[in-house]
């Protein structure tokens, strides 16, 4: 009992990083833009592609062996991807935001450019799916009737890193106090000497370049790529952000692992049919008695 | 000179704001721009710091010089942080989730690495001791004095030679506005030039070498503090009587 609690304790938070990783940046584009960036669960499926035509290059072309892929690998995913996100920024959200339309047209762009990068998938790569390389031999450690995976435990401790990492960003490096000044008053930023576009740009980049880093771990721990795999996991990530209260950090941590709980103890518990039924049922309970989410305030609209 | 507006026309989409007006500031100076409520002195004030879309008012004729750079292209951080001119904005706009320090600091991010910053919150602490008692807290909780100090702090932390002021006195208590209106006036004699717009135009008048008044969007009046304190007209519809 206690190793099967244990071991779906695991579990649920490996698949929990996931959404954890993903809901960084739809958190963080909220809190300087307030603007619900769709295009990020497609983001994220781009960065599992981008991880896996680095990978295969490196491993194929370049001949390196599977860690040292890997070691290299990451970074360039993440800058991969993080271009990605900031050419979004500049091709479809800027010109938006320069003739100052209302908040509305910009999530339709950005539900556009979701499917825009799906579909250009889709034309560029074929509707066959991809086969991500080994870059980590995979090795099962069991202790006590629980097993876990060198992998599973790269995952939890890649999230519980970034967490602090990024909380330290936030809080102490200059472009994170500019991003907590935005979310308060973007009006008053460039009275600093500080241009809110670079800030943005910023943004973009960092949770863009997680998405990335999410799905390279995503495409180790589950090989199979397919242009929508960002769908349907890149709108639990934000409901995970809106449930752990949006524009904040930790909200999107605890969203993340509270959904990937949920679910991982539904089906320990369920048929795995009721998944996602249930998952959002609960996630919808907690938003009806807290509807800002558990770290979120109700936020006074600005002009 | 340091700035000239010159036949500044501004538009609020079909609504004219201002109608051609002309003032300059010289270095060194104290220079306050009165008038009743709508009389145009914050579009004015915006148009200088070219601030960002939807609250920008649109500049539909004339021009601004800064050291004779026309400021029309020019976008509103650079300002700030490439021709050291720092805006006071109304209503104090300070980062409410941000500590008092984190407030002054993040004035200090676009400045040069040369920059002797502790120099200049020693300067900032020195004039405000209270933001100095309060560095660590946010700056949500302190009283609207404090937050107004903590407002020039961080316009004076970006390390300004030029310092706009909208309505500073609003909402401040008779004691916190004559504290603040020396604080400015020592500040200028520092060196700081300042272009204050006021409600309060006795109070203004008196700190300000010279001054404009400004009436639905035209220059009525212009002169020496004294002088415009001494004028029947501006003393009835201004100074009330």
């Amino acid at each position: 009992m206690l190793a099967s609690l244990l071991q779906n304790l695991i579990n649920a938070l490996q698949w929990g990083s996931f959404y954890a990783l993903i809901a960084l940046g739809y958190t963080m584009v909220y809190g300087v833009l307030t603007l619900i960036n769709f295009a990020h669960g497609d983001v994220f499926m781009v960065g599992a592609y981008i991880a896996f035509f680095v990978a295969s290059f490196l491993l194929a072309a370049v001949g390196l062996p599977g860690w040292a892929a890997l070691v290299l690998a990451i970074p360039l995913t993440m800058l991969l991807t993080s271009l990605v996100g900031v050419s979004l920024e500049r091709i479809a959200y800027r010109p938006l935001r320069r003739k100052g339309v209302d908040r509305l047209y910009v999530v339709i762009t950005a539900l556009m450019c979701g499917l825009i990068l799906e579909h250009a998938n889709l034309a560029t790569f074929g509707a066959s799916r991809k086969a991500f390389p080994t870059l980590l031999d995979e090795q099962v450690y069991t202790v006590a009737g629980v097993s876990v995976t060198n992998l599973k435990l790269a995952v939890i401790a890649t999230a519980l890193l970034v967490f602090l990492v990024l909380q330290r960003i936030v809080t102490k490096t200059r472009i994170g106090m500019a991003m907590r000044a935005i979310a308060c008053d973007r009006f008053a930023v460039p009275l600093m000497g500080i241009s809110v576009d670079t800030v943005i740009v910023a943004t973009f980049a960092l949770g863009s370049g997680l998405a990335g880093l999410a799905g390279l771990l995503f495409a180790m721990s589950y090989p199979i790529l397919e242009p929508y795999m960002g769908a349907l996991i890149g709108w639990k990530a934000f409901i995970a952000a809106v449930v752990g209260g949006i524009g904040d950090i930790r909200g999107a941590f605890l969203g993340g692992f509270l959904l990937g709980a949920v679910e991982i103890m539904v089906v320990a518990f369920f048929p795995s049919t009721f998944r996602d039924l249930i998952a959002f049922s609960v996630l919808m309970l907690i938003l009806v008695w807290k509807p800002t989410g558990l770290f979120g305030v109700a936020r006074t609209t600005k002009i | 000179m340091l700035l000239e507006v010159e036949n500044l026309a501004v538009k609020y989409g079909n609504i004219q704001a201002l109608h051609g007006i002309s003032f300059h500031v010289r270095e060194g100076e104290i220079v306050t721009l009165i008038g009743a409520n709508g009389a145009g002195k914050t579009t004015t004030l915006y148009s200088i710091a070219r601030l960002a879309p939807p609250e920008a008012p649109r500049v539909a004729g004339g021009d601004i010089r800064l050291r004779g750079h026309s400021l029309l292209a020019t976008p509103p951080d650079q300002v700030v942080s490439r021709l050291g001119m720092a805006l006071v904005p109304e209503g104090r706009r300070i980062f409410g989730k941000l500590t008092v320090e984190e407030n002054l600091k993040l004035a200090t991010y676009a400045r040069g690495k040369d920059a002797d910053l502790a120099h200049d919150f020693r300067r900032v602490f020195d004039l405000f001791p209270r933001l100095a008692e309060r560095r660590a807290q946010r700056s949500e909780s302190l009283s609207g004095g404090e937050q107004q100090m903590l407002a020039v702090g961080r316009a004076l932390m970006t390390g300004c030679r030029f310092l706009l002021l909208d309505e500073p006195s609003m909402g401040l208590a008779p004691v916190l506005k004559f504290e603040l209106f020396r604080t400015l006036k020592r500040l200028n004699e520092e060196g700081l030039t300042l272009l204050l717009v006021e409600q309060n135009a006795s109070l203004a008048l008196h700190l300000a070498h010279r001054g404009y008044v400004l009436d639905t969007g035209r220059i009525v009046a212009s002169g020496t503090g004294a002088e415009l304190l001494g004028n029947p007209e501006v003393k009835k519809a201004y100074l009330g009587g």
